[in-house]
Protein backbone atom coordinates (compact mmCIF):
# COMPACT_ATOMS: atom_id res chain seq x y z
CA UNK A 1 0.00 0.00 0.00
CA UNK A 2 1.30 3.44 -0.88
CA UNK A 3 2.89 5.25 2.01
CA UNK A 4 2.50 9.04 2.18
CA UNK A 5 4.83 10.99 4.41
CA UNK A 6 3.51 14.54 4.77
CA UNK A 7 6.52 15.56 6.79
CA UNK A 8 9.11 14.78 4.13
CA UNK A 9 6.52 15.26 1.31
CA UNK A 10 7.29 11.83 -0.04
CA UNK A 11 5.12 9.09 -1.51
CA UNK A 12 6.51 5.55 -1.60
CA UNK A 13 5.06 3.20 -4.20
CA UNK A 14 5.92 -0.46 -4.68
CA UNK A 15 5.94 -1.99 -8.17
CA UNK A 16 6.51 -5.74 -8.49
CA UNK A 17 7.77 -7.38 -11.68
CA UNK A 18 6.07 -10.77 -11.88
CA UNK A 19 6.29 -13.59 -14.39
CA UNK A 20 7.49 -17.11 -15.13
CA UNK A 21 11.06 -18.29 -14.52
CA UNK A 22 13.61 -16.76 -16.90
CA UNK A 23 11.05 -14.47 -18.56
CA UNK A 24 13.26 -11.39 -18.04
CA UNK A 25 12.14 -9.77 -14.77
CA UNK A 26 15.65 -9.30 -13.41
CA UNK A 27 16.87 -8.21 -16.85
CA UNK A 28 14.23 -5.45 -16.80
CA UNK A 29 15.66 -4.09 -13.55
CA UNK A 30 19.27 -4.45 -14.69
CA UNK A 31 18.44 -2.56 -17.88
CA UNK A 32 16.48 0.11 -16.01
CA UNK A 33 19.42 0.61 -13.70
CA UNK A 34 21.63 1.24 -16.74
CA UNK A 35 19.10 3.30 -18.73
CA UNK A 36 17.85 5.66 -16.05
CA UNK A 37 20.07 8.70 -15.88
CA UNK A 38 17.88 11.55 -14.63
CA UNK A 39 15.92 10.03 -11.76
CA UNK A 40 17.88 9.55 -8.56
CA UNK A 41 18.45 5.81 -8.34
CA UNK A 42 19.79 3.51 -5.66
CA UNK A 43 21.98 0.49 -6.00
CA UNK A 44 20.45 -2.56 -7.67
CA UNK A 45 20.29 -5.30 -5.07
CA UNK A 46 19.89 -8.92 -6.16
CA UNK A 47 19.30 -11.75 -3.74
CA UNK A 48 20.26 -14.49 -6.14
CA UNK A 49 21.78 -17.96 -6.17
CA UNK A 50 25.32 -18.62 -7.39
CA UNK A 51 23.80 -19.38 -10.78
CA UNK A 52 22.24 -15.88 -10.90
CA UNK A 53 18.71 -17.16 -10.40
CA UNK A 54 16.61 -14.91 -8.18
CA UNK A 55 16.30 -16.48 -4.75
CA UNK A 56 14.30 -13.83 -2.89
CA UNK A 57 13.99 -10.61 -4.87
CA UNK A 58 15.81 -7.92 -6.81
CA UNK A 59 15.33 -4.38 -5.62
CA UNK A 60 15.81 -0.95 -7.18
CA UNK A 61 14.71 2.35 -5.68
CA UNK A 62 14.01 5.43 -7.83
CA UNK A 63 13.30 8.96 -6.61
CA UNK A 64 11.40 11.17 -9.03
CA UNK A 65 9.59 14.49 -9.08
CA UNK A 66 6.57 13.31 -11.02
CA UNK A 67 3.96 14.73 -8.63
CA UNK A 68 3.69 18.43 -7.74
CA UNK A 69 5.02 19.13 -4.27
CA UNK A 70 5.96 15.53 -3.55
CA UNK A 71 8.94 13.33 -4.18
CA UNK A 72 7.84 9.95 -5.47
CA UNK A 73 9.93 6.99 -4.50
CA UNK A 74 9.27 3.99 -6.70
CA UNK A 75 10.48 0.77 -5.16
CA UNK A 76 10.87 -1.86 -7.86
CA UNK A 77 10.96 -5.52 -6.88
CA UNK A 78 11.09 -8.75 -8.83
CA UNK A 79 9.86 -12.11 -7.59
CA UNK A 80 11.67 -15.42 -8.06
CA UNK A 81 10.03 -17.16 -11.01
CA UNK A 82 10.80 -20.76 -10.12
CA UNK A 83 7.77 -22.74 -8.97
CA UNK A 84 9.31 -23.79 -5.64
CA UNK A 85 9.57 -20.20 -4.42
CA UNK A 86 5.85 -19.49 -4.18
CA UNK A 87 5.95 -18.47 -0.51
CA UNK A 88 8.64 -15.94 -1.38
CA UNK A 89 6.46 -14.52 -4.15
CA UNK A 90 3.64 -14.06 -1.66
CA UNK A 91 6.01 -12.21 0.68
CA UNK A 92 7.28 -9.88 -2.03
CA UNK A 93 3.70 -8.99 -3.00
CA UNK A 94 3.02 -7.66 0.49
CA UNK A 95 2.11 -3.98 0.21
CA UNK A 96 2.25 -3.97 -3.61
CA UNK A 97 0.84 -0.91 -5.41
CA UNK A 98 1.35 -1.91 -9.05
CA UNK A 99 2.44 -4.89 -11.11
CA UNK A 100 4.37 -5.39 -14.32
CA UNK A 101 3.62 -8.87 -15.62
CA UNK A 102 6.42 -9.99 -17.92
CA UNK A 103 5.42 -12.53 -20.57
CA UNK A 104 8.08 -14.65 -22.26
CA UNK A 105 7.30 -14.64 -26.00
CA UNK A 106 8.72 -18.14 -26.60
CA UNK A 107 5.98 -20.51 -27.76
CA UNK A 108 7.44 -23.15 -25.49
CA UNK A 109 6.98 -20.88 -22.46
CA UNK A 110 3.27 -20.19 -22.99
CA UNK A 111 2.08 -22.75 -20.45
CA UNK A 112 4.57 -21.35 -17.89
CA UNK A 113 3.36 -17.81 -18.59
CA UNK A 114 -0.27 -18.82 -18.12
CA UNK A 115 0.55 -20.68 -14.93
CA UNK A 116 2.45 -17.68 -13.61
CA UNK A 117 -0.44 -15.31 -14.38
CA UNK A 118 -2.83 -17.62 -12.53
CA UNK A 119 -0.32 -17.86 -9.69
CA UNK A 120 -0.16 -14.05 -9.51
CA UNK A 121 -3.92 -13.88 -9.06
CA UNK A 122 -3.86 -16.58 -6.37
CA UNK A 123 -1.03 -14.85 -4.50
CA UNK A 124 -2.82 -11.51 -4.65
CA UNK A 125 -5.83 -13.18 -3.04
CA UNK A 126 -3.49 -14.48 -0.30
CA UNK A 127 -2.60 -10.82 0.29
CA UNK A 128 -6.31 -9.81 0.21
CA UNK A 129 -5.83 -8.07 -3.15
CA UNK A 130 -6.86 -8.62 -6.75
CA UNK A 131 -6.07 -7.37 -10.25
CA UNK A 132 -9.26 -5.29 -10.10
CA UNK A 133 -7.70 -3.15 -7.37
CA UNK A 134 -4.05 -3.25 -8.34
CA UNK A 135 -3.03 -1.46 -11.53
CA UNK A 136 -0.96 -3.67 -13.81
CA UNK A 137 0.68 -3.56 -17.20
CA UNK A 138 1.86 -6.35 -19.47
CA UNK A 139 5.22 -6.59 -21.16
CA UNK A 140 5.59 -9.07 -24.02
CA UNK A 141 9.30 -9.67 -23.69
CA UNK A 142 11.88 -11.30 -25.97
CA UNK A 143 10.21 -10.03 -29.14
CA UNK A 144 13.54 -10.48 -30.96
CA UNK A 145 13.55 -14.26 -30.86
CA UNK A 146 12.82 -16.03 -34.16
CA UNK A 147 9.94 -18.14 -32.84
CA UNK A 148 8.14 -15.46 -30.86
CA UNK A 149 4.41 -15.97 -30.45
CA UNK A 150 2.41 -13.32 -32.34
CA UNK A 151 1.34 -10.32 -30.31
CA UNK A 152 -2.35 -10.86 -31.11
CA UNK A 153 -2.07 -14.36 -29.66
CA UNK A 154 -0.46 -12.99 -26.48
CA UNK A 155 -3.16 -10.34 -26.30
CA UNK A 156 -5.85 -13.00 -26.61
CA UNK A 157 -4.21 -15.13 -23.94
CA UNK A 158 -3.27 -12.50 -21.34
CA UNK A 159 -5.34 -9.45 -22.14
CA UNK A 160 -8.71 -10.76 -23.16
CA UNK A 161 -10.82 -8.97 -20.56
CA UNK A 162 -13.50 -6.31 -20.51
CA UNK A 163 -10.90 -3.82 -19.29
CA UNK A 164 -7.70 -4.40 -21.12
CA UNK A 165 -4.33 -3.66 -19.58
CA UNK A 166 -1.67 -1.57 -21.22
CA UNK A 167 0.65 -3.92 -23.09
CA UNK A 168 4.14 -3.30 -24.43
CA UNK A 169 6.43 -5.26 -26.69
CA UNK A 170 9.91 -5.45 -25.26
CA UNK A 171 13.38 -6.83 -25.50
CA UNK A 172 14.59 -6.33 -21.95
CA UNK A 173 18.15 -7.35 -22.77
CA UNK A 174 18.55 -4.48 -25.25
CA UNK A 175 16.29 -2.02 -23.45
CA UNK A 176 13.43 -1.99 -25.97
CA UNK A 177 10.16 -1.18 -24.22
CA UNK A 178 11.66 -1.33 -20.73
CA UNK A 179 11.31 2.34 -19.76
CA UNK A 180 7.95 2.57 -21.54
CA UNK A 181 6.63 -0.32 -19.46
CA UNK A 182 7.82 1.20 -16.20
CA UNK A 183 6.46 4.64 -17.07
CA UNK A 184 3.06 3.19 -17.94
CA UNK A 185 2.90 1.40 -14.60
CA UNK A 186 4.08 4.54 -12.81
CA UNK A 187 1.45 6.73 -14.48
CA UNK A 188 -1.34 4.33 -13.56
CA UNK A 189 -0.24 4.57 -9.93
CA UNK A 190 0.22 8.34 -9.96
CA UNK A 191 -3.15 8.92 -11.65
CA UNK A 192 -4.80 7.76 -8.45
CA UNK A 193 -3.66 11.07 -6.93
CA UNK A 194 -5.23 13.22 -9.66
CA UNK A 195 -8.12 15.50 -8.72
CA UNK A 196 -9.52 14.84 -12.17
CA UNK A 197 -11.27 11.47 -12.13
CA UNK A 198 -10.09 9.19 -14.89
CA UNK A 199 -12.18 6.20 -15.86
CA UNK A 200 -9.10 4.21 -16.76
CA UNK A 201 -7.39 4.37 -13.42
CA UNK A 202 -9.00 1.61 -11.44
CA UNK A 203 -6.29 -0.73 -12.53
CA UNK A 204 -6.66 -1.22 -16.21
CA UNK A 205 -6.59 0.96 -19.27
CA UNK A 206 -7.17 0.51 -22.96
CA UNK A 207 -4.05 1.66 -24.71
CA UNK A 208 -2.96 -0.91 -27.21
CA UNK A 209 -4.99 -0.66 -30.40
CA UNK A 210 -4.40 -4.33 -31.13
CA UNK A 211 -7.72 -6.15 -31.19
CA UNK A 212 -7.69 -9.47 -29.42
CA UNK A 213 -8.27 -12.28 -31.89
CA UNK A 214 -8.70 -16.02 -31.38
CA UNK A 215 -5.45 -17.98 -31.20
CA UNK A 216 -4.23 -20.10 -34.08
CA UNK A 217 -5.84 -23.23 -32.67
CA UNK A 218 -4.48 -25.44 -35.41
CA UNK A 219 -0.94 -24.71 -34.29
CA UNK A 220 0.22 -27.81 -32.37
CA UNK A 221 2.56 -25.70 -30.27
CA UNK A 222 -0.34 -23.92 -28.64
CA UNK A 223 -1.04 -25.70 -25.39
CA UNK A 224 -1.87 -22.83 -23.08
CA UNK A 225 -5.42 -21.90 -22.35
CA UNK A 226 -6.56 -18.32 -22.11
CA UNK A 227 -6.63 -17.04 -18.55
CA UNK B 1 0.11 7.93 6.03
CA UNK B 2 2.22 9.93 8.46
CA UNK B 3 1.67 13.57 9.32
CA UNK B 4 4.58 15.80 10.31
CA UNK B 5 3.31 15.61 13.89
CA UNK B 6 3.26 11.78 13.87
CA UNK B 7 6.70 11.61 12.38
CA UNK B 8 8.16 14.00 14.91
CA UNK B 9 6.65 12.03 17.79
CA UNK B 10 8.03 8.75 16.43
CA UNK B 11 11.47 10.25 15.86
CA UNK B 12 11.55 11.61 19.41
CA UNK B 13 10.86 8.12 20.74
CA UNK B 14 13.54 6.66 18.49
CA UNK B 15 16.05 9.29 19.64
CA UNK B 16 15.29 8.53 23.29
CA UNK B 17 15.64 4.80 22.61
CA UNK B 18 19.02 5.32 20.93
CA UNK B 19 20.24 7.47 23.81
CA UNK B 20 19.29 4.88 26.43
CA UNK B 21 20.39 1.80 24.52
CA UNK B 22 23.51 3.40 23.00
CA UNK B 23 22.56 1.89 19.66
CA UNK B 24 23.65 3.55 16.44
CA UNK B 25 20.53 3.78 14.30
CA UNK B 26 16.90 2.86 14.59
CA UNK B 27 13.97 2.98 12.20
CA UNK B 28 10.31 2.25 11.89
CA UNK B 29 9.75 0.21 8.74
CA UNK B 30 6.62 -1.47 7.45
CA UNK B 31 6.55 -5.10 6.38
CA UNK B 32 6.26 -4.01 2.74
CA UNK B 33 9.73 -2.43 3.03
CA UNK B 34 8.71 1.25 3.38
CA UNK B 35 10.79 3.42 5.68
CA UNK B 36 8.45 5.45 7.92
CA UNK B 37 10.83 7.22 10.28
CA UNK B 38 14.43 6.91 11.41
CA UNK B 39 16.98 8.34 13.79
CA UNK B 40 20.71 7.95 14.22
CA UNK B 41 23.60 7.53 11.86
CA UNK B 42 24.25 4.88 9.23
CA UNK B 43 26.88 6.77 7.27
CA UNK B 44 26.41 6.32 3.55
CA UNK B 45 24.15 3.28 3.75
CA UNK B 46 21.15 3.38 1.39
CA UNK B 47 18.20 3.37 3.77
CA UNK B 48 15.71 2.18 1.12
CA UNK B 49 17.78 -0.92 0.55
CA UNK B 50 18.23 -1.43 4.27
CA UNK B 51 14.47 -1.22 4.82
CA UNK B 52 13.66 -3.56 1.93
CA UNK B 53 16.16 -6.16 3.13
CA UNK B 54 15.04 -5.90 6.75
CA UNK B 55 11.40 -6.35 5.76
CA UNK B 56 12.32 -9.31 3.53
CA UNK B 57 14.38 -10.91 6.24
CA UNK B 58 11.63 -10.53 8.80
CA UNK B 59 9.02 -11.86 6.36
CA UNK B 60 11.10 -14.99 5.78
CA UNK B 61 11.41 -15.46 9.54
CA UNK B 62 7.67 -15.03 9.94
CA UNK B 63 7.14 -17.93 7.54
CA UNK B 64 9.59 -20.05 9.53
CA UNK B 65 7.67 -19.23 12.71
CA UNK B 66 4.38 -20.26 11.11
CA UNK B 67 5.85 -23.60 10.14
CA UNK B 68 6.96 -24.15 13.73
CA UNK B 69 3.44 -23.43 14.93
CA UNK B 70 4.30 -19.97 16.24
CA UNK B 71 2.18 -17.00 15.19
CA UNK B 72 5.31 -14.87 14.88
CA UNK B 73 8.84 -14.53 16.22
CA UNK B 74 8.66 -11.22 18.05
CA UNK B 75 12.30 -10.36 17.44
CA UNK B 76 15.10 -11.28 15.09
CA UNK B 77 18.79 -10.72 15.81
CA UNK B 78 21.68 -10.82 13.36
CA UNK B 79 25.12 -10.81 14.95
CA UNK B 80 28.10 -9.52 13.02
CA UNK B 81 31.74 -8.98 13.95
CA UNK B 82 31.38 -5.30 14.72
CA UNK B 83 27.80 -4.44 13.89
CA UNK B 84 24.55 -6.16 14.73
CA UNK B 85 20.89 -5.78 13.83
CA UNK B 86 17.85 -6.33 16.00
CA UNK B 87 14.39 -6.36 14.42
CA UNK B 88 11.35 -6.23 16.66
CA UNK B 89 7.77 -6.77 15.56
CA UNK B 90 5.33 -3.91 16.10
CA UNK B 91 1.59 -3.73 15.54
CA UNK B 92 0.05 -2.51 12.26
CA UNK B 93 2.43 -4.49 10.05
CA UNK B 94 5.48 -2.55 11.20
CA UNK B 95 8.98 -3.32 12.48
CA UNK B 96 11.51 -1.57 14.64
CA UNK B 97 14.94 -2.04 13.08
CA UNK B 98 17.98 -1.22 15.21
CA UNK B 99 21.64 -1.26 14.26
CA UNK B 100 24.21 -1.23 17.03
CA UNK B 101 27.92 -1.74 17.49
CA UNK B 102 30.42 -2.58 20.22
CA UNK B 103 29.46 0.38 22.44
CA UNK B 104 26.49 -1.58 23.75
CA UNK B 105 25.17 -5.13 23.88
CA UNK B 106 22.16 -7.12 22.75
CA UNK B 107 20.70 -7.35 26.27
CA UNK B 108 20.56 -3.61 26.73
CA UNK B 109 19.30 -2.91 23.22
CA UNK B 110 16.63 -5.58 23.52
CA UNK B 111 15.50 -4.28 26.92
CA UNK B 112 14.97 -0.72 25.67
CA UNK B 113 13.56 -1.96 22.36
CA UNK B 114 10.83 -3.78 24.26
CA UNK B 115 10.07 -0.57 26.14
CA UNK B 116 9.85 1.64 23.08
CA UNK B 117 7.71 -0.81 21.08
CA UNK B 118 4.78 -0.11 23.44
CA UNK B 119 4.98 3.65 22.82
CA UNK B 120 5.45 3.16 19.08
CA UNK B 121 2.44 0.86 18.91
CA UNK B 122 0.34 3.58 20.55
CA UNK B 123 1.58 6.18 18.08
CA UNK B 124 0.90 3.85 15.15
CA UNK B 125 -2.63 3.29 16.44
CA UNK B 126 -3.24 7.05 16.54
CA UNK B 127 -1.78 7.46 13.02
CA UNK B 128 -3.97 4.63 11.74
CA UNK B 129 -7.10 6.23 13.20
CA UNK B 130 -6.19 9.59 11.65
CA UNK B 131 -5.59 7.91 8.30
CA UNK B 132 -9.01 6.28 8.37
CA UNK B 133 -10.65 9.70 8.80
CA UNK B 134 -8.41 11.70 6.45
CA UNK B 135 -9.43 12.71 2.94
CA UNK B 136 -7.42 11.02 0.19
CA UNK B 137 -4.49 12.96 -1.21
CA UNK B 138 -5.58 14.54 -4.50
CA UNK B 139 -3.38 16.83 -6.57
CA UNK B 140 -3.82 19.09 -9.61
CA UNK B 141 -2.87 17.38 -12.85
CA UNK B 142 -3.66 14.47 -15.12
CA UNK B 143 -0.85 12.12 -14.28
CA UNK B 144 -2.10 9.36 -16.55
CA UNK B 145 -1.46 11.36 -19.71
CA UNK B 146 1.31 13.49 -18.32
CA UNK B 147 4.45 13.76 -20.37
CA UNK B 148 6.58 13.71 -17.20
CA UNK B 149 8.37 10.41 -17.19
CA UNK B 150 11.07 8.48 -15.44
CA UNK B 151 14.16 8.83 -17.60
Amino acid sequence: MAFINYSSREIQLKIVYYGAALCGKTTNLVTLHKQITHAQKGELVSLATDADRTLFFDFLSLNTRTLPGFTTRFQLYTVPGQAIYNTTRQLVLKGVDGIVFVVDSHWEKMADNVESFANLQENLIENHLSLVQIPYVLQYNKRDIPNAAPVNYLEYTFNNRANRALAFEGVAATGLGVLETLNAAARLLLAKYSKTPNANVTGLAQANPTVAVPPPVDDPRVKAEAV
Amino acid sequence: MLTAEDQMAIELHLADFLKKSEAQWSALVDKGGNLFAQNGDTGTLDLSILSALAAGSFAATHELAKRLGESEFSALYHEGHGQHILMSALHHECLLVTIFGEKTNIGLVRFYAQQVTGSLNDLLQVAREKEAQASPLLLEGDFLNDTAAIT
